[in-house]
């Protein structure tokens, strides 16, 4: 096994300290006649890449929205940064969210009647009233989109609205980002941009989970696979190879991707 | 037209809480409309039903005592009467009931019957001895003077005993709470209760038709040039008695019509709002039903019935809710004039009110529905949601400036980015506040009015002689009581003023008068003999101005006077003139005051000192403390405006509430977003409240202004009616603090109505909503 130092320093299984644990997670929606998840328990330790990767209905939305603090188990806990989700209402998961997640959607969510500066800004200044221009026009220049600055959401494209949107979830500096279906919504080559912002941010130092239903992408970036199925886990792969190609073995109980 | 009304059946049970605030705010403006126009439809036609029944008087006389009452049977021929009744001897009669005295011109008379101003019994009988005599119901009613209660005479040294044995109502009289009261004895009876100084004749004249104001100034002019000059004393005509009867519902009728309008604004505003709320939520389903089939005309139609249906349903519980309310002040008018009550609408009116109201409504709805109808459908099912409003960036960044919370930055920024929708909601606002604001200010004004009226604060006793007892023996009582500091002393004479047909009732006043408290509207008070004030009504009938001259007659002999002032005052609709008592010095019989204002000392017991002097004189002159209460028709009038404010504050709060409801649910994807990124559900709450206290904030200042001005306006019609200017300190009752804290108030109650919506918003299922795509 190549245990070559990955993104933020720490060999795999050295220092690396656990950012999530999800215990005997049980989601079931619609007054029990679906399950989303079934006993699931995962752990995600700092510095990770980790994608969780799964057919549609497969759970791994609800598994990422769980770690998010967006929803609540049935049963099971949701342990993140060291805090355990459960007791915590309404205003603290939202705090939480604040302090710890950065969230990037499939479909950007990004306020239309802001701008993209604005869009930027807000989870700062719903955390505090210092200002935070200064750091929100530095991220956009990072992400190579200074110059939309002013502009509204509807005047960009999808791949810039992804950018503005990946902008907004890194503004707090948050201990973990969290990206669902990020390039879902992109054509191929926005999707690889937005895709290598987040290996740069991972290596950076970033804490990232991922959920795609398309094995390509996981496998390309990730150094870890979660396959979901069917609401539980049937796969954890780390990739500890510096190439990964979509051949590699990655194996999704029913399916190989070769 | 099934699939229409099916879909918009369907739709209505979808949005149950838009279709409760069309239901409420419909039934609350159609419930004061109808109230308005039942009242202004029913009020005149009892009263003339009466008069015609009842055969009133249009014209009433007095005549001096010395006019020979042959020459007074002549009377009716030489100036064109249709019928006449009279000439009746009549007298002043002072009497005593319990501890009180009063006053009533006396009339004697074999029957309630006759050719003109009929009688009508309301209860007991007729006297049939010289010993009885008939009231006033309003006035037994309003002193609580049974059947059976036996009055002291007073007025003439032998103080005989009259036993109530009647009560009538007369048409040609107001009510006892504005006017004073007649009373009918047998005419054998009058001799024993009159003085020299006390009797008078009288005679009630009917002419053709409905004579107007000029024709009755006309034939009060021939009966004088048919007289000895003097000979009339007083008159007054049944279009004076009308409007005092009917003037508390004229007032009224004018401040729910005023109002009514009002309330149909902000109702058209609400559904307009309401309406294009659901037609911006439902653009995809516009696309889907224009692909399905539906016609422009048709998709128009399933927004628009939306609207009718709770429309129509408020209207036929708003009419009947309407017409039941004005019913009280309706049977207080017939119960004046002693008709049985029957309750009082018109059908063809109120379905007049119906199709009326849900046209309105529909052509409110009809509009933004068009928007709907026209939409392409191409265009609605690609794009799914309507444009999006303006993004408010101007308004946020001023609000970024103040230094304001995000959440509140936000939720201003919201406000204002529908204008349209905004624009609608501030009205509704604005004219909620600006009614509050009148019923906060007219009632006042009315109290002011009132203090002026009954000397609140000026004079705490009032006391009333009999002829029989000399002024100058109340005087002694008065001064010799030591907490007494000041007596004005208040006379009356009838003056005829050129330009006035009636002859005048003056105020004669000696002593400190200035202190009374009368409020003098332009120039001064009178300073001595031969100046007068005088109310608007009669300044412009006579066509007089402050400085002119004039010259009246009393008892036929000229009276210089000068016009130094303008008074309020509504007794005869401004028709009075104030005097030092001295102008009168030259006329004979010499003319006495018969009532006293007395203003005592700080710190004096008004009932001990009320007690002191009825006890020096327990027959001859009644004393009591001072009545500042305000009368019926004012409190009624104040009640009226207190629920008109109720229910249009209570429409303002419900277009700022629906407004809301509309703005959080279309930027329910946005709040999702925010919550996701770590909006709190507090700060959603503040951010929705942050929408409406910006809304109601706009609307009340904007309504600070539209109310004073209102104010003024109602001041005016008011006084106007009673034929007065407005005094300036009624204008004047606003403090500065309350016209800043009135606008606040608005915004708390605002931000309490968000509280609804802002919770909805706040408990939006982040994962569910930004998921669903």
């Amino acid at each position: 096994m190549d245990r070559r130092a990955i993104g933020n320093g720490h060999l795999w299984g050295i220092g690396m300290s656990e950012l999530v644990r999800l215990t005997e997670i049980t989601k079931v929606y619609q007054g029990g006649v679906t399950g989303a998840l079934n006993g699931v328990s995962l752990t995600v330790e700092e510095g990770e890449f980790t994608a969780v990767m799964g057919p549609s209905g497969s759970g791994k939305t609800t598994l990422l929205n769980l770690v998010a603090g967006l929803d609540r188990p049935t049963s099971g806990s949701v342990t993140v940064a060291g805090s355990d989700l459960g007791p915590l209402g309404e205003t603290a998961l939202a705090r939480f969210r604040r302090d710890h997640i950065g969230f990037v959607f499939q479909f950007f969510h990004l306020l239309p009647n802001l701008t993209v500066l604005e869009n930027v800004l807000i989870p700062a200044q719903l955390k505090s009233r210092v200002s935070s221009e200064a750091a929100g026009r530095e991220l956009l220049a990072q992400l190579g989109i200074a110059e939309l600055a002013d502009r509204y959401p509807a005047k960009l494209s999808g791949g810039q609205q992804q950018r503005v949107s990946i902008a907004r979830a890194l503004i707090n500096r948050p201990t973990l980002l969290l990206a669902d279906e990020p390039t879902g919504a992109l054509d191929t080559r926005s999707g690889d941009e937005v895709m290598e912002l987040l290996r740069q941010l991972h290596r950076q130092g970033k804490t990232v989970l991922l959920v795609t239903h398309d094995a390509k992408l996981a496998t390309r970036y990730a150094a870890r696979v979660v396959s979901v199925m069917d609401g539980r886990i049937v796969d954890d792969a780390r990739l500890e190879t510096a190439d990964r190609e979509a051949s590699d073995v990655i194996k999704v109980r029913g399916e190989e991707t070769r | 037209m099934t699939a229409i009304l099916v879909k918009a059946i369907a739709d209505l049970r979808r949005r149950r809480v838009q279709a409760v605030v069309i239901f409420v705010t419909v039934l609350l403006s159609i419930g004061t409309g109808t109230m308005a126009v039942t009242l202004m439809s029913q009020t005149r036609d009892p009263y003339q039903t009466a008069f015609q029944a009842q055969k009133g008087a249009h014209l009433q006389v007095t005549f001096n005592p010395k006019t020979d009452p042959k020459l007074l049977a002549a009377t009716p021929a030489a100036i064109g009467a249709s019928a006449f009744g009279g000439p009746y001897l009549a007298t002043g009669l002072e009497f005593k009931y319990g501890d009180r005295k009063y006053y009533q011109n006396t009339f004697g008379r074999d029957t309630p019957g006759g050719a003109v101003e009929v009688l009508k019994i309301a209860g007991g009988r007729w006297p049939r001895a010289n010993d009885e005599i008939v009231l006033t119901r309003s006035f037994a009613e309003l002193n609580n003077v049974p059947l059976g209660a036996h009055l002291r005479v007073t007025s003439v040294p032998q103080t005989p005993m009259l036993t109530v044995v009647g009560e009538v109502i007369d048409i040609d009289e107001g009510s006892a709470d504005l006017s004073s009261q007649h009373a009918w004895v047998l005419p054998a009876a009058i001799p024993a209760l009159t003085t020299p100084d006390s009797r008078f004749y009288a005679m009630d004249y009917r002419f053709p038709g409905d004579p107007t104001s000029s024709q009755l100034a006309g034939y009060v002019d021939r009966l004088r040039a048919s007289l000895p000059p003097g000979s009339i004393s007083g008159s007054v005509n049944y279009l004076l008695i009308r409007s005092i009867f009917n003037i508390t519902n004229q007032i009224l009728t004018g401040v729910l019509s005023a109002f009514s309008v009002f309330a149909l604004v902000a109702t058209i505003a609400i559904v307009a709002v309401l309406v294009t709320g659901i037609v911006i939520s439902a653009y995809r389903e516009i696309g889907i039903m224009k692909a399905l089939g539906f016609t422009p005309a048709g998709v128009t139609g399933v927004f628009t019935l939306q609207i009718v249906i709770p429309a129509l349903a408020a209207c036929l519980l708003g009419i009947p809710a309407g017409t039941l309310v004005s019913q009280p002040l309706l049977a207080n008018s017939s119960h004046a004039l002693g008709l049985p009550y029957t309750p009082s609408f018109s059908i063809s009116l109120d379905l007049l009110i119906l199709v009326a109201g849900l046209l309105v409504v529909v052509v409110a709805a009809s509009l933004p529905a068009l928007r709907a109808g026209l939409l392409k459908p191409i265009t609605a099912i690609t794009n799914a949601t309507a444009p999006r409003g303006g993004s408010g960036r101007r308004v946020r960044r001023q609000a970024a400036r103040l230094g304001l919370p995000r959440p509140v930055i936000l939720g201003i920024g919201d406000a204002f980015a529908r204008p349209l929708r905004a624009v609608l909601t501030v009205v509704t606002v604005l004219i909620g506040v600006a009614t509050v604001v009148v019923a906060i200010g007219l009632p006042r004004s009315f109290l002011l009015i009132n203090n002026s009226e009954t000397g609140a604060g000026r004079y705490q006793v009032l006391v009333s002689r009999s002829d029989a007892y000399p002024d100058s023996e109340v005087m002694r009582i008065l001064n010799a009581k030591e907490e007494t500091a000041r007596v004005v002393a208040v006379g009356g004479q009838n003056v005829v003023i050129p330009g006035i047909s009636d002859p005048v009732n003056t105020r004669l006043l000696r002593g400190d008068s200035a202190q009374l408290g009368y409020m003098v509207i332009a120039g001064r008070w009178f300073t001595a003999p031969g100046e007068v004030l005088a109310p608007k009504g009669l300044l412009q009938e006579a066509h007089l101005k402050i400085g002119d001259q004039v010259t009246g007659s009393v008892n036929g002999e000229p009276l210089q006077l000068r016009v130094v002032g303008e008074v309020y005052d509504i007794s005869n609709l401004g028709r009075s003139l104030f005097m030092d008592l001295a102008t009168m010095a030259a006329v004979r019989p010499v003319i006495d005051p018969f009532t006293y204002y007395v203003t005592l000392k700080q710190g004096t017991d008004v009932n001990a000192y009320v007690g002191r002097v009825a006890a020096a004189q327990p027959d001859l002159i009644d004393v009591h403390a001072s009545d500042t209460s305000i009368i019926a028709p004012v409190k009624i009038i104040d009640s009226v405006l207190l629920v008109l404010a109720a229910v249009l504050a209570l429409i303002g709060v419900g277009g700022v509430f629906n407004t809301l409801l509309l703005n959080t649910r279309e930027r329910v994807h946005d709040t999702a977003t925010l919550k996701a990124v770590g909006m709190s559900p507090r700060q959603v709450i503040v951010m929705v409240a942050a929408a409406a206290g910006l809304l109601a904030l706009v609307g009340g200042l904007l309504a600070m202004p539209l109310g004073l001005i209102l104010h003024h306006m109602l001041n005016d019609v008011i006084s106007s009616s009673a034929g007065n200017d407005t005094p300036p300190g009624a204008y004047a009752v606003f403090n500065p603090l309350e016209l800043g804290v009135i606008p606040l108030l608005a915004v708390a109650v605002a931000m309490l109505a968000a509280l609804v919506p802002g919770r909805w918003a706040a408990r939006t299922n982040v994962v569910e909503v930004l998921h669903s795509e």
